[in-house]
């Protein structure tokens, strides 16, 4: 007993000695991890994109050459091996593995050709890839190890496990681009380090329930109900308070509530049955396609008929695909919404995702998710390069840039974004209106299976929504 | 005859925790190099990625863990009682954690401090693994690890439905931080949850949160090893080799496995509550069956039964991903390099172009071949087969051949 009692105070000794010798004080100089700015010589640059709006130059005495320019560094940016490093926190084999792995794909092509094409101003970008398995544990101990090696994160996959290394991007000064469309990303409060894109899940139902509330009224029917369906989590319940929003804008009875319900894994048919005893004119479902799929199925099996409705990532040209055992009533009752430019859309962004995915990734299929890759590189890519013409490519460099950036237009293949103003300013509410096509899916024609229906589409209630905080509050 | 190697001349000296100087030793250097390592970049020779924050978090993440595959070695490898509930507990602990730690708000929380917070993640796991013990006893082997393995069914449903305690499913919430308060004041007396100096050094929040986990694994490993040695620890020890033959000797079968199944629920449930602290937010999706299996994996591959087994296990475990990653770049960089035969092995070993041939691939979204996370997955299977056919004591039985090896030399035959 005596031999415990003693390691036992050895152990609690040396821990309160510890505590009790130090203050908490943050250190007088910056962490170790955080290595003063080097300012070095840059190579000589080559042209950058002519998308965007740039802000102003900052008033210098005398510019010097670009060759001559002097580029301030700290981490990721190796200005004598000419290299760019970006962190991907992507998950490759997770819950959304098969979504993000195009995504990764279009980052990949759209990267691959900035670097072949001198990359930015002479630096090549190279993308550090973790595979967080949609883990929070992962995403956090896989930023750990990247932050002190990559100038920014291309993209951080989940709104939870983004969140749960908000405050270390903040303390470290570190810019991400979320890859989730959670309302909560245009709150000031979370967004310092953040540079969100895209139409939020709550922006997007309200939209589609306004939508689709003006095509039943026009079709003769007085009031209609909504019935809403979803996952739990941010993307389900984000989406579900967008529509029960719109729903009471528009005066729509709310006539099943199935918010968080459905479940991959479980049972979802009862609550197919559920909305089809509801007898509601318009179904919002936030899910996947294979669960669409069962709730569909138990109510078109009851003979119900609605019009249907979900987030974008609900959608999955197996809806429709020749083994599809709902693909009739999906190409009757569906419509689709979409955060961008689908891909067969023409115009200069899709003809040039196009020439590029067929040089760099010519077996990646044109599934649309290959835009959000496109997109997300853009942003970054413009970061940088306003950060290089700053002079300063420190990892606050590239913040200070990101968060300077105007507007970016994406030459058609999403609606331009801002990082300055107000949040309402800044918020994107622009969505792609689809539906479902099978006989251009089986003729090759449209390899996601659907054609367009309305573009960057607003509907009045989206457009006067003023926002205040996330629809669904992460806790 | 006095210092002789495995000569005990007494029962006390027999049943030492540190039965020889050679041991007392190794371990307190052990120690010592343990609680350097947040300083590894001031001291000669010591390997200096050690002190990186993250190799810290790392370090942290095998502390946490450690204590985990304590529990499950003392309900598993020493009582002998297979297991999968361990994540149901892991949760358990966590939640119990986030109600009395975490500040009211919209969710549950009670804002006490971490003294409470962290033995109720302990206690409360204790008495729920104790009030579900009965059940569970009554069965042996497969059926109880298919018994236990519905606890963890039913933490899934549970966690994703009692928003109010943990956020719900893919939300999550977040947990209390490493903060030593003595009731609720405003300035913590420790703050492990931000960088400051401790005796001189300038020391970061990883490092810090590095020394707490180590200091709690250090209690965890010597209450797990004197559990051991106890009238307890012999009598599960005696139902694991056989419990008929147990019951013959006087053991009482019943509560001995109730006995192991509440303690090991414990310290499952302090390693949760630390893990969803370390982590800082958790999805009530982290605590499914594979981290179960994981913690199986754990002392398969140390080597079940022993304390030390447990902790190489998990040290294993835990940072083989990080070294495959490393491995992967390090032959990304020596094809990069250029020519020479190890460029031509690593090439044919890691892709690193879309029509490369290697079935690691590192450019993710695009051609065949495994991702590092994949490679990861079949490594530890392939590990838990070689283990079980070939070193059924695991790291441990290596570690035993190696040290005997040592021992006898140079007449190691």
């Amino acid at each position: 007993m005596k031999i415990r009692i003693k390691w036992l105070a050895m152990v609690m000794a040396v821990a309160l000695t510890a505590a009790a010798c130090g203050g908490d004080e943050p250190a007088d100089e910056a962490p170790a991890t955080t290595a003063a700015p080097a300012t070095t010589a840059a190579p000589a640059t080559t042209a950058a994109p002519a998308t965007t709006a740039a802000p102003e130059e900052p008033e210098m005495e005398e510019e010097p050459a670009p060759e001559e320019m002097m580029i301030a560094t700290d981490i990721g940016v190796d200005l004598d091996a000419g290299v760019i490093k970006v962190g991907m926190l992507s998950d490759l084999t997770g819950a959304f593995g098969g979504l993000v792995g195009l995504v990764v794909a279009g980052a990949n092509a759209y990267w691959a050709d900035v670097n072949a094409h001198g990359g930015i101003h002479g630096l090549t970008v190279e993308l550090e890839y973790r595979d967080t398995v949609y883990s929070v544990d992962n995403h956090v101990q896989f930023y750990e190890e990247l932050k002190d090696e990559v100038v920014a994160f291309g993209h951080s996959t989940g709104s939870p496990h983004t969140v749960a290394i908000r405050e270390d991007l903040e303390e470290d000064g570190i810019l991400a681009i979320p890859l989730t469309w959670y309302s909560g990303w245009s709150d000031p409060a979370l967004n310092a380090n953040l540079l969100s894109h895209g139409t939020p899940y709550c922006i997007e139902a309200m939209n589609m329930v306004g939508y689709l509330h003006d095509l039943a009224v026009a079709d003769g029917v007085d009031s209609p109900t909504l019935a809403v369906a979803s996952f739990p989590g941010d993307y389900g319940l984000d989406s579900a308070e967008g529509a029960k929003l719109a729903a009471a804008a528009l005066g729509i009875e709310v006539v099943y509530d199935g918010s968080g319900t459905i479940i991959p894994g479980q049972d979802n048919a009862p609550i197919g049955n559920a909305i089809a005893q509801s007898g509601a004119d318009i179904v919002w479902v936030t899910a996947n396609f294979q669960t669409l799929t069962e709730v569909y199925g138990a109510a078109d099996a009851q003979g119900f008929e609605a019009r249907w409705s979900g987030a974008a990532p609900v959608w999955s040209q197996a809806l429709v695909g020749p083994d599809s055992p709902i693909k009739d009533g999906i190409a009757r009752d569906f419509y689709g919404s979409i955060y961008f430019s689908p891909i067969i859309e023409n115009n200069p962004g899709t003809e040039f995702l196009r020439e590029l995915m067929a040089e760099y990734a010519p077996e990646v299929p044109l599934i649309d998710y290959v835009v959000e890759g496109f997109v997300e590189a853009m942003i970054l890519h413009e970061a940088l390069n306003i950060a290089y013409e700053n002079g300063d490519l420190t990892q606050g460099g590239v913040l200070a840039a990101a968060k300077s950036i105007e507007e970016i237009d994406f030459n058609g293949l999403a609606p331009s974004e801002s990082y300055v103003g107000s949040a309402n300013e800044r918020l994107q509410r622009q969505i792609w209106i689809t539906r479902p096509d099978p006989e251009a899916l089986a003729a090759g024609t449209s390899p996601t299976g659907i054609k367009v229906a309305e573009r960057a589409y607003t509907h009045p209630i989206a457009a006067d929504y003023v926002f205040e905080e996330a629809c669904y509050k992460l806790s | 005859m006095r210092g002789r190697p495995n000569l005990y001349t007494s029962y006390a000296a027999d049943q030492a925790l540190m039965p020889t100087v050679t041991k007392k030793v190794a371990l307190a250097v052990f120690l010592i190099l343990a609680a350097l390592a947040p300083i590894a970049s001031s001291i000669p020779l010591y390997p200096d990625f050690l002190g990186h924050n993250d190799w810290m978090k790392l370090l942290s993440h095998v502390a946490i863990f450690g204590i985990g595959a304590l529990g499950i070695n003392l309900l598993t490898g020493v009582a002998g009682q297979v297991s999968l509930g361990h994540a149901f507990f892991m949760g358990l602990g966590a939640y119990v954690a986030v109600v009395f730690g975490a500040p009211p708000g919209d969710l549950w929380g009670l804002g006490l401090p971490m003294w409470i917070w962290l033995p109720m993640a302990g206690i409360i796991p204790a008495a729920v693994g104790l009030l579900v013990g009965p059940a569970a006893v009554r069965v042996r082997g497969l059926y109880l690890a298919f018994a236990t393995l519905g606890l963890v069914f039913i933490g899934e449903w549970a966690w994703r439905n009692l928003k109010f305690v943990t956020g719900g499913a893919f939300a999550g919430r977040k947990f209390p931080e490493f903060q030593w308060r003595v009731w609720k004041e405003e300035k913590p007396v420790a703050d492990f949850a931000s960088d400051g100096v401790w005796l001189g050094f300038e020391i970061s929040e990883e490092a810090k949160v590095y020394l707490l986990m180590l200091g709690f694994l250090v209690v965890a490993t010597l209450v797990a090893k004197n559990l051991q040695r106890t009238r307890t620890g012999r009598a599960f020890q005696a139902i694991r080799d056989r419990d008929i033959a147990a019951e013959v000797m006087g053991v009482n079968e019943f509560r001995c496995k109730l006995t192991a199944f509440g303690i090991s629920s414990a310290f499952a449930g302090v390693a949760g509550a630390l893990f969803a602290s370390f982590v800082g937010r958790q999805i009530p999706e982290t605590w499914d069956l594979f981290l179960s299996v994981e913690f199986i994996a754990i002392i398969l591959i140390g080597g079940a039964g022993t304390v030390s087994g447990a902790l190489m296990g998990t040290a294993f475990v835990i940072i083989l991903p990080r070294l495959v990653q490393d491995f992967t770049e390090w032959l990304s960089g020596v094809i990069e390099s250029g020519e020479g035969t190890l460029a031509t092995v690593a090439d044919a070993v890691v892709s690193v172009a879309p029509d490369d041939g290697g079935f690691i691939n590192t450019i993710p979204g695009v051609g065949p071949g495994l991702s590092v996370f994949q490679l990861n997955q079949v490594l530890f299977g392939l590990l838990i087969i070689l283990f079980m056919i070939f070193e059924p004591l695991g790291l441990y039985g290596i570690w035993l051949r190696v040290r005997n090896y040592w021992k006898g030399w140079p007449f190691t035959y």
